[in-house]
């Protein structure tokens, strides 16, 4: 009966202690320089895009010919603050494409990331608490899947479908989730023979009590802090898609095809080009700031550097 | 005998790989909507002719079946030929006809080769590129882990992650080429249309190679041999150089091996804006025109040279760090 009672109390302090790790990780970023920067713009940006474009008249599609080829405030001769980023080739607002571009890379990067999560580290903690055949065959379709650069992938599949946000999404996280599946398989062997999870056996846990209730709190959020660098990467994606012409179709602004049709006018209208590119830098240095920084807390506390 | 049996073990293990993905390509190739067929043949062509020619190609085959025939063509050597690159090296359009099925088309091996040096070209330059931007960097940062020099290395690495790319060569080209005319940036007429496309890609890379060798290095450095060394009087200089260095090497050619498929996406792009005629350059063309036994070419190539690079990376983990499990 002594026994028992040891072995039953394990898992609840071993959860206890893991839950105050994550909030000191949390807490530990948040007193960094870096992450309140980048949280800051984040912030201002999502709310800047949320908001602006459901207030203002102006349209991101309307072409209105005659403000074509307005440079941005304070650049040039023409200069208004209707348009303070300048418009395009078509006279629209370079603005108002911008934040809608960034609502949907958001929207894009962030789903994809969800998903990628979800897929790669629940077919790794399978894999890796299964072990066997299942661990088998489910490391070796990972290996030919990361062997597979991802943009071919992506490029293959949208380029002879038809590419909507669904389509982008499931292709992206298609392409992404192996890296996940191999951290989180190596991270669910590692657990399987750590005392907690014999004495859980010992008890008569089935598999998936064990991996769901026990192992997976304790193995998935160091994981999903580093995931918040993949939002960036898969926005990068996103992006690049959109320029090869296979991304989010126009007349819907996405950063990547205001770029790709603005090279045309590079020479004479250069802010077609460069200020979306700038604008998505900072989106993306903000997420990367936040991310690094989760990821610096995170070894500092596993790893004490 | 040990690395033997690791070669053996590894080769054989690539190859499965290889296989696999091959057969995930050609399935997902025939698979998702889109007829070759019907841009071969030309928009005008009727229906009758389209089911013709498909037939003839051996396209309204099971895909098992096409598959078969597929991987009997490559154990020997014969990757097929391309649907839309006549022999001539001209693209056929949709308006002039050519048999597909006749012989006068490339053979994708030969493709693949004319492309290959080109696309190894840019990414040995890129490499070494982004060694000399991220080498001082990350290791001024994992040497002083709470000075300016690690604030560095955390900004650099922040900022250069967040550059896209595509947009990042179009900056270049319009300053560096256009405006100041000190690079040249499009097509390929010698070593200096290089520079530019692996420069960008340098800057791709460069992030990764600085967390990398900040975190490593700062690692390494606490470690007790370290201080011994510290003891017995040894230089900085030569405890950074021949041991901290040595030993912070190793996740970094790891590292390599697993951003091989950045790098490689990487090249694709930068090839395509650069118009630079490598292999990325040839994918994304191949990938618009439904080139099926290019795509497929490129894929199978591609994941070979990733599982070869790997299997090198691994070994070379070992030569430098004998305790490295292989």
């Amino acid at each position: 009966m002594a026994v028992t009672t040891i072995v039953g109390a394990e898992p609840e302090r071993t959860t206890a202690r893991i839950r105050s790790v994550n909030r000191r990780i949390l807490l530990d970023a948040w007193r960094m320089p870096s992450f309140r920067i980048g949280f800051f713009i984040f912030v201002a940006l999502l709310l800047v895009s949320a908001i602006y474009p459901e207030v203002s008249s102006i349209s991101a599609t309307k072409m209105i010919v005659k403000d074509k080829f307005l440079p941005p405030v304070f650049l040039g001769d023409k200069w208004s603050w209707d348009h303070p980023l300048g418009t395009d080739q078509l006279g629209r607002d370079m603005l108002m494409r911008c934040l809608i571009g960034l609502q949907y890379s958001l929207l894009v990067g962030i789903v994809t990331v969800v998903l990628i999560f979800v897929i790669g580290c629940g077919l790794g903690l399978f894999a890796g608490f299964k072990g066997k055949w299942w661990d088998t065959v489910i490391m070796r379709i990972t290996d030919a899947q990361l062997s597979i650069p991802m943009i071919i992938l992506a490029i293959t599949i949208l380029g002879v479908s038809r590419p909507t946000v669904p389509t982008i999404i499931i292709v992206l996280a298609l392409s992404g989730w192996p890296l996940y599946a191999r951290v989180a398989r190596s991270a669910a062997v590692a657990e399987r023979g750590k005392e907690y999870v014999r004495g859980l056996r010992v008890l008569g846990a089935g598999d998936w009590r064990i991996l769901l209730l026990f192992a997976a709190p304790n193995i998935l959020p160091p994981i999903a802090f580093v995931a918040v660098l993949d939002v960036a990467r898969m926005m990068i994606f996103e992006s690049i898609l959109g320029f090869l012409g296979l991304g989010i179709q126009p007349p819907t602004p996405s950063f990547g095809s205001i770029i790709a049709d603005s090279r045309k006018y590079l020479i004479n209208a250069w802010w077609i080009a460069t200020t979306p590119g700038i604008f998505l830098a900072i989106a993306l240095t903000s997420i990367n700031l936040m991310g690094s920084s989760l990821e610096k807390a995170r070894n500092r506390i596993y790893g004490g550097l | 005998m040990l690395i033997l049996e690791f070669l053996v073990k590894r080769i054989a293990q690539g190859m499965l790989i290889v296989f696999i993905t091959s057969l995930i390509i050609f399935t997902l190739l025939r698979v998702v909507p889109g007829d070759p067929v019907r841009l071969i043949v030309g928009g005008m062509a009727p229906p009758d002719v389209v089911e013709r020619v498909a037939t003839k190609m051996g396209l309204r085959d099971p895909i098992i079946v096409q598959y078969g025939r597929y991987m009997r063509g490559l154990l020997q050597g014969d990757l097929g030929q391309s649907y839309l690159r006549p022999r001539s090296g001209m693209i056929a359009t949709g308006g002039q006809y050519v048999d597909p099925t006749k012989s006068d088309m490339a053979p994708v091996i030969e493709l693949i080769l004319e492309r290959l040096p080109f696309t190894l070209q840019l990414g040995g330059m890129a490499l070494l590129f982004a060694l000399l931007i991220a080498f001082p960097i990350g290791v001024g940062g994992g040497l002083h882990q709470h000075g300016w020099q690690n604030a560095l290395a955390f900004g650099v690495q922040s900022l250069f992650v967040s550059i896209p790319n595509f947009w990042l060569a179009i900056v270049l080209i319009l300053f560096l080429s256009v405006k100041l005319k000190l690079l040249p940036a499009l097509g390929y007429q010698g070593f200096s249309y290089v520079l530019l496309p692996a420069l960008v890609l340098a800057v791709e890379i460069a992030p990764f190679i600085i967390r990398t060798l900040t975190t490593s290095l700062g690692e390494v450095m606490q470690a007790t041999f370290i201080d011994e060394a510290r003891v017995r009087g040894l230089s900085r200089r030569r405890i950074v150089y021949s041991h901290a260095l040595r030993n912070a090497a190793v996740p970094l050619v790891n590292l390599l091996g697993i951003q091989l498929s950045t790098l490689i996406g990487g090249v694709l792009v930068i090839e395509y804006i650069f118009d630079y005629p490598g292999l990325g350059n040839l994918t994304v063309v191949s990938v618009v025109g439904r080139d099926f036994p290019v795509i497929e070419g490129i894929a199978i190539t591609t994941s070979a040279v990733f599982v070869f690079i790997n299997i090198i990376v691994d070994l070379v983990a070992y030569l430098i760090d004998p305790r490295v499990e292989i």
